[in-house]
C-alpha cells in the first residue's frame, strides 16, 4: 500500500492553506500529488424565479477558487509537487467520489459535513455518507477545534483503534505505509461493558485480558519491526468514550480506525463507532474501510 | 500550410480566447483539457507549437512539460507557458523537480502570465513560428 496522491477537498471556510501544509509530511511517506477540489454547491448557482440560472454567480465563485488554488498551488509546486484541480457544480458526496475515481487518489481529506438537522436525522452526515460510499481512506480533518489548533504534524502521534476484525489488517497496512510522517502509535483495543459482562468469573475475564493483550502485543511488535515507537493498550468500557479517552491521556493528534460498509439503515440499527466519531471527534480521524483497494 | 498550436487549458474562456487569437493569425488551433489529454495531442497532431497552461485536472502542464522536454521525440516543440502561476514558481519548480532526481530541462520559448493581451500573443507565436 503506497500513498502516492491526496484529494484535499475544500470550501474554503474550513480548512485553509495551514491544513494542507500540515498534511506535507505525508511527503515523508511517498506523497508527492496533491489533487485540490472546490464544489459549488448547486443551491449557490441554482435557477431561481425571475434571474435564471446564476452564471455570474458561477463565474464569480469559480474566480475566487482559482485564485486560492493557484496561491496554494505556488507553495506546493515551489517544492516539486504535482498539484492538479478541480472547480466544479454539483452535491459535495458525488463529486468526491467522481473526482476520486479520475484522479485515483489514495487519501481523501475533508472537513466534518453536516446537513440541516432534519435531513440528518434521516440521511445522516455527509461525511457518513461518503464514508459509506468510498472505498478509499478518508482524513476528517478538524484542525481546528473548540480547544485550539491542531499542531504542525496531525501525523504526529497516531491512535490506532483495533476490534479484530477484517478491517484492524486494512488499518495496520496503511500504517506501516505512513511510516517516515508517523514518530508514534498507541494501539487501542476496547473490551466493551457488555462483553465484560457476559463473563461469568474472574478467571474468564484475565483469559480475555491475556489473550487481547497478546493480539495488542503483536501488532506493537510489527509496527516496532519497522522501526515505529509503538505501544499497546487494552481498554474497557465504551468503545467510542474510551478511544477518546485513550486518545487524551495518549496526547495522540490522530485517530485511525477502521469501517465496514454498512448501509445506512444498518448503521442506524448497530451504530459504527468510527462513523460516529468522524462525526463527534476533535481530533482529526482517519478512517481506512475495510473494502480499501 | 498553416502550422498546427495546441492550447492545454481546462478554462473554457481562455481556451475561447486563445482558439480566436490563434485562428485570426493563421494557425490551426487544437485544443486539449489538461496534460493527459494533452500528451495524446502532442502524440496524434504533433503541433508545431503548445500553449500550455500550469494548474489543471488530471496532470498539470508542469509534470506535461517535464515529460515534452525529456522525450527525444518532442523536446524540440517550442512550448509557450500561458498561466496564472508564476513564471518563479514555475522556475522554482523545476529546480526543485531536478533536486529531486528529474532530469534537466530548459525553460520554456516564452512564459505568458494571464491574462494576456491577444496581440502580444500573437507576436510571440509569430516570433518563434514565423
Amino acid at each position: 500500500m503506497k500513498i502516492n496522491k491526496m484529494l484535499f477537498v475544500s470550501e474554503f471556510e474550513e480548512l485553509w492553506l495551514d491544513a494542507l501544509q500540515s498534511l506535507m509530511s505525508l511527503r515523508k511517506a511517498g506523497m508527492n500529488n496533491v489533487a485540490f477540489l472546490h464544489v459549488i454547491s448547486r443551491d449557490k448557482v441554482a435557477m431561481r424565479r425571475g434571474t435564471g440560472y446564476l452564471k455570474q454567480e458561477e463565474r464569480k465563485i469559480r474566480e475566487i477558487a482559482d485564485i486560492r488554488f493557484i496561491d496554494w498551488a505556488e507553495t506546493l509546486y515551489e517544492e516539486g509537487m504535482e498539484v492538479v484541480a478541480h472547480i466544479v457544480i454539483g452535491n459535495i458526496v458525488p463529486k468526491i467520489l467522481s473526482v476520486t475515481e479520475i484522479e485515483g487518489v489514495d487519501l481523501i481529506v475533508t472537513a466534518r459535513r453536516k446537513r440541516a438537522k432534519l435531513e440528518e436525522l434521516y440521511a445522516g452526515s455527509e461525511t457518513s455518507d461518503l464514508l459509506r460510499r468510498t472505498d478509499k481512506p478518508v482524513l476528517i480533518y478538524n484542525y481546528l477545534s473548540q480547544s485550539g489548533k491542531v499542531g504542525d504534524n496531525p501525523f504526529e502521534r497516531l491512535l490506532l483503534g483495533l476490534d479484530w476484525t477484517e478491517s484492524s489488517e486494512k488499518v495496520l497496512d496503511y500504517v506501516l505505509a505512513l511510516k517516515g510522517a508517523v514518530k508514534r502509535v498507541d494501539i487501542i483495543h476496547v473490551i466493551s461493558e457488555k462483553d465484560v459482562a457476559k463473563l461469568s468469573n474472574k478467571m474468564e475475564a484475565q483469559k480475555v485480558e491475556r489473550k487481547n493483550k497478546k493480539r495488542l502485543d503483536e501488532v506493537c511488535d510489527v509496527l516496532i519491526k519497522e522501526k515505529f515507537d509503538a505501544r499497546p493498550h487494552l481498554y474497557i468500557g465504551n468503545t467510542e468514550e474510551q478511544i477518546e479517552k485513550g486518545a487524551s491521556e495518549h496526547r495522540s493528534t490522530m485517530i485511525v480506525l477502521g469501517a465496514k460498509r454498512k448501509s445506512i439503515w444498518k448503521e442506524k440499527w448497530s451504530g459504527s463507532v468510527s462513523h460516529s466519531l468522524a462525526d463527534k471527534s476533535e481530533l482529526p480521524i482517519l478512517i481506512i474501510p475495510a473494502e480499501i483497494k | 500550410m498553416a502550422k498546427k498550436v495546441l492550447n492545454v487549458e481546462d478554462d473554457p474562456d481562455t481556451r475561447t480566447f486563445v482558439t480566436t487569437v490563434l485562428e485570426e493569425n493563421g494557425y490551426i488551433p487544437i485544443m486539449a483539457v489538461d496534460g493527459e489529454e494533452g500528451m495524446e495531442k502532442v502524440r496524434e497532431e504533433r503541433p508545431d507549437l503548445i500553449i500550455l497552461d500550469i494548474l489543471m485536472p488530471r496532470e498539470s502542464g508542469i509534470k506535461m512539460y517535464h515529460e515534452l522536454k525529456t522525450d527525444p521525440s518532442m523536446k524540440d516543440i517550442p512550448v509557450v507557458m500561458l498561466s496564472a502561476v508564476s513564471k518563479r514558481t514555475f522556475l522554482r519548480s523545476t529546480a526543485a523537480l531536478t533536486e529531486f532526481g528529474d532530469e534537466t530541462v530548459p525553460e520554456p520559448q516564452a512564459y505568458l502570465e494571464k491574462p494576456v493581451e491577444p496581440e502580444d500573443l500573437a507576436e510571440i507565436l509569430k516570433n518563434i513560428l514565423g
